[in-house]
């Protein structure tokens, strides 16, 4: 009776590639089920919500079942024999749990938070995301750091290969940018690539990004994001996971925390995905909560673009062909870009910025095309650098920046 | 026979790459037939008893049947090696009473040389150093094997005679038949050819080209990084071809160290042609930087004056490029041991080429790199930071635009060598030196940094957030760019393409 097919509010599922993790089934129960005692039941919340194996789906047959966390406490591991779909390691783990009180695991999980720099915020409360109320099955316990108010705000997911290229570099920041101005919060999930180019792009252009983590908030995953990780706090955005303190992180988390994302936002924009890309999980996620989905497309012989050139093949996603074009289609207005002087561009400068704005190329390239001396060229391109005219994310390709576009236009 | 019982003679021992002199004293005295050396002598002067009492016999003199003992002094200096053996042969000789006029006073003769069990001389390593020591000793001649005649002969303020047998220094010393001294050897006018890639053959790459050019010009150090087959090892090993000769001092300086590694030519001792050196990555520590129990110059002392080429890089022993710190902030390498610290010079250029990934293709757009990323990361980790903060050039290499048959019209060596020559002849003008030796109180108004200039510079690195030794390395760079381009004031166009080619730019 639970099967792949049905799907939450969004309408029926497409039909899709064997390749995609399905959405746990849906329990349509646990949505309206409200304890009786909120206030009481909050530390058995927190301490069954934290067993390792009970995932939200299962929590909430659990809860709907037994009509509070506490009662389904009490009951123990014995009544998950009568649910679909439960890790085989949750009796065994929940059996362990059982030997301490779930208000003491609970007051230890909260302390634990606290000491990460977060604070635990379960479906109870008021602080609680709106856009998870509607989601089934919603997390029961999020660990949060930061400004949980952004999520308040429209937000978009920008998603993408930790393999990026230049390109999906450039597309991910141009598009973090122009959403980041105009008040939508940018969401991704931390990892390398496309998604700290996001979140970075997003903090960047003075706007906010909420970060949905694999690992718990002690933890940042991985660990050369931590700086980026404090950032993103320090400039209104959040931190959020599902996890407790401590929990030592799986492969099963990644594709939970993609859930989560979707489910955080209005609209998925997948930047760069190869076949089997993690992001190809989020993207499917978005089509079962209903989020509309975009896909940046990619050369057809760019392996790090296929996911993404199917996902618009197969009309799952909607193909995305400017930043300024995404903008409407989520329903958001451009903010007016405070351009500032730029100041006189040399005639060299002009030339190279004028070559990148017709195509991004490497030096090598852009000496056949522009036809300057090798080491004009290499100056002029330090120079549109300096101005944020030009970047090449650490590669040799060059690209303008949208900055450079927004001039061009001008 | 009448015996003279105490002898005294001179000789000299390599400490790196410099020459001491060494006292080698005999004493012949009654006692049980016995000859023992003293003086921390090493086991190669151990055995110098078996071959002076066979090179004395076949030479047609007799070993006094007495109690030898060799002291070779200093006597807290650890000695190793062959050199000491016509030393000690004459010093035998002269106690035995077997000298019988000596022309000379034994004290004014450096006497170096192996003996062959026959009493033929065989040639000593660091012989150019070993006289050079004798000279600096106030010591009036040498007597050198044969075979290092030529390379002896190069050192000014010494007579040097050249031998072939114990025989003949016998008969020299006791003036039955003189040598003849050695005539000093001429430095070579120009460098002999080298068989490196001409620059005409590399497709494309202009940036690579450009940045070897400065480089060399400068003596600043160049990495190349970029996938496999592009060419990175053609352009570094095309600057063979393109080196300015070595000067009179540099050249009696490298030509020094070639000896005492025992590399030198011997009908061409002295070395025009400035040094390119291209380890292979399973390099020792030691055979990098130099030492052993007798300490050797390693790769980085060979390269001295010239390029030290590493590729793939990041196949190296990570201690060994550690070790390449300190002579590229200082050069010269420190040497501790158990007896003491010994320097020896070691200022090189760095050229490293190496892949962006494991597989090679990070960051290209041919190819999409399979690499994780995790180990992508780990592997551009093997250039530790210490060693990229002392590279002056990166550049990220991609695959030509387009291979046609046609070179585009590729400029060939000899055109960037006329260039790099110009550029080298107006530092040495400016400054007697290489721009990658300017000292950080010298960016300024004398050596072509205005002031605007210089607040530029800071601009710039507060925009692209570098440090003030990345600053500076920018700036000599930027010096370097000015005297190609003919410039005697550094300019912003010279500053922004210098920082074009900052390793900061690594993937």
């Amino acid at each position: 009776m639970i099967g792949v097919g049905r799907a939450g509010p969004g309408g029926p599922a497409p039909e899709r590639g064997g390749e995609l993790l399905p959405w746990p089934g849906p329990s349509t129960e646990a949505r309206a089920v409200q304890p009786a005692d909120p206030e009481a039941d909050r530390p058995y919340w927190i301490a069954l919500g934290s067993v390792p194996g009970i995932g939200p789906a299962t929590f909430g047959r659990l809860v709907a079942r037994h009509g509070s966390a506490r009662a389904a406490w009490r009951a123990g591991p014995a009544a998950l024999a009568e649910l679909p779909w439960v890790a085989v390691e949750a009796a065994a783990a929940w059996r362990r749990a059982r030997r301490e009180s779930a208000p003491a695991i609970a007051s230890a999980i909260e302390s634990a938070t606290v000491q990460a720099g977060g604070r635990v915020v379960t479906s109870l409360d008021a602080e609680y995301p709106a856009s998870l109320e509607q989601c089934d099955p919603r997390p029961p316990v999020l660990h949060v750091a930061g400004d949980l108010d952004c999520l308040d705000a429209p937000c978009v997911a920008i998603v993408g290969t930790r393999r990026a290229s230049g390109y999906g570099r450039a597309c991910a920041s141009e598009i973090a940018d122009e959403l980041a101005r105009a008040g939508v919060t940018v969401v991704s999930g931390l990892a390398l690539g496309i998604d700290g180019q996001a979140h970075a792009a997003a903090i960047e252009a003075g706007g906010r990004s909420a970060a949905v983590m694999p690992s718990p908030l002690g933890a940042i995953y991985p660990p050369r994001h931590a700086r980026l990780a404090a950032k993103l706090q320090e400039t209104g955005g959040a931190l959020v996971s599902e996890l407790p303190t401590g929990r030592i992180i799986g492969k099963p988390d990644f594709a939970r925390r993609n859930r989560l994302i979707a489910a955080l936002v209005s609209a998925v924009v997948v930047v760069e995905a190869p076949d089997r890309s993690g992001a190809l999980l989020t993207a499917a996620a978005a089509i079962q909560l209903g989020r509309d989905l975009y896909a940046v497309p990619g050369p057809i012989d760019a392996a790090s673009s296929r996911g993404c050139n199917r996902l618009i093949a197969d009309h799952d996603a909607a193909i995305v062909t400017s930043a300024a074009a995404l903008l409407q289609q989520v329903g958001v207005r451009a903010r007016r870009r405070d351009d500032g002087v730029v100041g006189n561009l040399s005639e060299a400068e002009g030339l190279v910025l004028a070559a990148l704005l017709d195509r991004s190329g490497s030096i090598e390239e852009l000496i056949g095309r522009v036809g300057l001396p090798t080491g004009a060229l290499a100056g002029a391109l330090t120079l549109l650098e300096a101005r944020e005219l030009a970047t090449s994310y650490g590669g040799a390709t060059f690209h303008a920046t949208l900055a450079a576009r927004h001039l061009a236009d001008r | 026979m009448g015996l003279r019982m105490l002898a005294r003679t001179v000789s000299a021992s390599l400490l790196g790459v410099e020459g001491l002199p060494v006292r080698v004293e005999v004493d012949v005295a009654f006692g049980l037939p016995s000859m023992t050396i003293v003086g921390l002598a090493g086991s190669a002067v151990q055995e110098a008893r078996e071959r002076v009492r066979s090179a004395l016999r076949n030479s047609g003199f007799e070993l006094p049947a007495r109690r030898i003992t060799v002291n070779l002094a200093p006597a807290d200096l650890p000695k190793e090696g062959t050199g000491y053996d016509l030393a000690i042969a004459i010093g035998i000789l002269s106690a035995s009473g077997q000298l019988p006029s000596v022309s000379l006073t034994l004290d004014d003769v450096a006497l170096l040389g192996e003996l062959a069990l026959d009493g033929g001389l065989q040639t000593v390593a660091g012989a150019m150093a070993l006289v050079a020591a004798a000279r600096d000793a106030q010591i009036a001649a040498a007597i050198v094997p044969l075979a290092n005649g030529a390379e002896a002969a190069s050192v000014a303020g010494i007579v040097v005679f050249a031998a072939r047998s114990l025989g003949d220094v016998v008969a020299h010393l006791s003036g039955v038949r003189q040598l003849e001294a050695s005539v000093r050897t001429p430095l070579p006018a120009t460098p002999s050819a080298v068989d490196a890639p001409d620059l005409s053959e590399v497709i494309g790459q202009h940036l690579a080209r450009r940045a070897l050019e400065i480089a060399i010009a400068g003596r600043h150090s160049l990495a190349l990084s970029g996938p496999p087959g592009i060419g990175k090892t053609l352009i570094l090993r095309a600057a063979a071809g393109l080196l300015p000769a070595l000067d009179d001092v540099e050249a009696i300086e490298v030509s020094r160290i070639y000896s005492v590694a025992g590399l030198t030519d011997r009908r061409a001792p002295l070395i025009r042609q400035r040094p390119f050196r291209a380890p292979h990555h399973t390099v020792s520590t030691q055979a990098l930087v130099g030492g052993g129990p007798r300490v050797r110059p390693g790769e980085a002392s060979l390269a001295h004056r010239g390029v030290l080429f590493l590729d793939e890089t990041l196949h190296f022993r990570a201690d060994a490029l550690d070790a390449l710190r300190q002579p590229l902030e200082s050069g010269q390498v420190t040497i501790a041991r158990v007896d003491g610290v010994l320097t020896m010079p070691a200022r090189f250029m760095l050229f490293a080429a190496f892949n962006p990934c494991p597989c090679g293709w990070l960051g290209t757009v041919a190819r999409t790199c399979v690499c994780e990323p995790s180990s992508a990361r780990r592997y551009a980790g093997r250039l530790s930071g210490p060693l990229r903060d002392r590279l002056d050039l990166l550049v990220l290499m991609e695959e030509p635009a387009h291979i046609e048959g046609g070179q585009d019209g590729a400029e060939p060596s000899a055109v960037v060598a006329g260039r790099i020559a110009a550029a080298w002849q107006r530092q040495v003008e400016r400054q007697g030196g290489a721009n990658a030796e300017l000292s950080p109180a010298q960016i300024g108004p004398t050596f072509g940094f205005e002031p605007p200039l210089v607040s530029l510079l800071a601009q710039r690195g507060r925009r692209f957030g570098l440090s003030p030794r990345r600053l500076h390395r920018a700036a000599r760079l930027a010096r370097t760019i000015a005297d190609l381009e003919r410039r005697d004031l550094v300019t912003e166009l010279d500053l922004d393409e210098s920082l074009r080619y900052r390793p900061e730019a690594i993937v």
